[in-house]
């Protein structure tokens, strides 16, 4: 296996299959996480990471190779995901505002432990819930925030990705952020 | 919006990420150093985008190297007959997801009106051709899978470790063009077509990513996932409603079953 991404990228380039599967099991795991993030379904994080690599497969000629090759796949990952995002936009699994009070409500409920924000904020019980809360954003919704939140991308560059209107990213991001809120600010609130 | 004005749980959202112009940046900088009630609320902002970095990241499964790799190599490596082409060239990639829809569809319009015939079907038009061409390589590719599960369902799992090299081979070449079907199905919103041929991928994708002797409890296990999601009756299901819609179509073309 070659030792560097760039001698795998070299090999790969010229037909070397086995540099290229060196690629693939060196960042498929991250491919597939942002993907997740993105996408919100293992389905489709596993559709973008096929999508991902063939594509660079592909573009691999085009590659500068004094580029990142990670950065560089990174930013195939995100433009799939969001090809994938505009493709199926029929898949929506937002969910109303009322559904996330509910499950703010229940948040609360269960904690009466008194344990400090802090240590909640470390266990895994509070992850779980993060996870959850992600799961009743909308596809649109999801994808906005996660651009802007993990990606650092600015409103105007996802507007421009997810073709939507500046006022719409930002209300999906602004929906989001409430969402989120409301489905964690009890695990959060102020000791 | 002032120093005397509140800030508004958008107004901190888009001063958190920094996209408030410089004047209002400034203000907003202003307000929550002399209002202790949006400073609050911006605090409980933060705390929940701090513990938003902390999401949990999705458990992969352990072969999801290997797994990806047994989905992927199809469509990378050179390849043989009619399933060559339709994998490795950009261009033909390209046109079978544009025709695939009408596989989908004409499978769907199949299924879903099987005695109906076109009134002006008498010639065979470029796309009927085109058409019957694709739903030949879609029942090509459910017998295909057919044969591969009768295999795998009639394995004598008491038998020794089950030598599966052949199967790993078909199902590694099967596994690329199912999934442009599945993706093409999906986005012609034909679900049931998708849902079939996204539960035969997986099928697909385990047997490919499998090692060369199948452990007897391994094949077993495949074979109960076969019974379970009744995949091999589904694929014979669509793969006569597939056979069908061809023999339609030779009759639409022909004029044969139609009335004068």
């Amino acid at each position: 296996m070659p030792q560097t991404d760039a001698a795998a990228v070299a090999l790969a380039r010229d037909g070397d299959s086995e540099a290229f599967r060196a690629l693939v099991e060196r960042h498929g795991r991250a491919v597939y996480r942002l993907a997740y993030r993105m996408t919100g379904s293992a389905q489709d994080a596993e559709d973008v990471v096929q999508e991902t690599f063939l594509k660079a497969y592909r573009q691999l000629p085009r590659f500068e190779s004094r580029a990142n090759f990670g950065t560089w796949l990174h930013r195939i990952a995100v433009n799939c995901s969001i090809d994938l995002i505009r493709a199926r936009p029929h898949r929506e699994t937002g969910q109303a505002d009322s559904d996330l009070e509910q499950f703010g409500a229940a948040v609360e409920s269960t904690d009466a432990t008194g344990a400090s924000p802090e240590r909640l904020m470390l266990s895994t019980e509070v992850q779980h819930r993060i996870g959850e809360a992600m799961t009743k954003l909308s596809r649109m919704e999801r994808a906005a925030f996660m651009l802007r939140h993990f990606e650092g991308r600015s409103i105007e560059e996802i507007s421009q990705s997810l073709g939507l209107k500046t006022n719409a990213t930002k209300h999906s991001i602004f929906r989001a952020v409430r969402k989120m809120r409301t489905a964690l600010e009890p695990f959060v609130a102020d000791a | 919006m002032t120093t005397m004005q509140h800030l508004t749980d958008d107004d901190l959202v888009l001063h958190y990420y920094g996209e408030l112009d410089s004047a209002a940046e400034t203000q907003a900088t202003t307000h929550l150093s002399a209002c202790e009630s949006c400073h609050r609320n911006y605090v409980r902002l933060q705390r929940v985008m701090a513990a938003i970095d902390s999401a949990p990241v999705p458990a992969v499964a352990d072969a999801f190297e290997r797994t990806v790799w047994a989905r992927l190599q199809p469509s990378l490596s050179p390849r043989r007959g009619w399933l060559s082409w339709f994998v490795l060239s950009p261009a033909n990639l390209g046109w079978a997801a544009a025709v695939l829809v009408l596989v989908a569809g004409a499978f769907y319009a199949g299924r879903m009106t099987p005695h109906q015939h076109p009134n002006d079907a008498q010639t065979a038009t470029a796309s009927q051709i085109r058409e019957g061409v694709l739903l030949v390589d879609l029942n090509e590719h459910l017998d295909r899978s057919q044969t591969m599960l009768v295999e795998l369902v009639n394995a004598d799992p008491n038998s020794d470790a089950l030598d599966l090299t052949a199967e790993r081979e078909h199902a590694g070449e099967l596994l690329a063009a199912n999934r442009l079907y599945r993706q093409t199905a999906t986005n012609a919103g034909d679900v049931a077509l998708s849902q079939l041929l996204d539960e035969l991928e997986r099928l697909l994708v385990e047997v490919s990513a499998s090692p060369d002797q199948l452990p007897a409890e391994d094949l077993e296990r495949v074979q109960q996932r076969v019974a379970a999601k009744d995949l091999l009756f589904k694929v014979r299901v669509v793969s006569s409603a597939v056979k069908e819609r061809q023999k339609q179509q030779t009759r639409s073309r022909t004029g044969v079953g139609q009335s004068s």
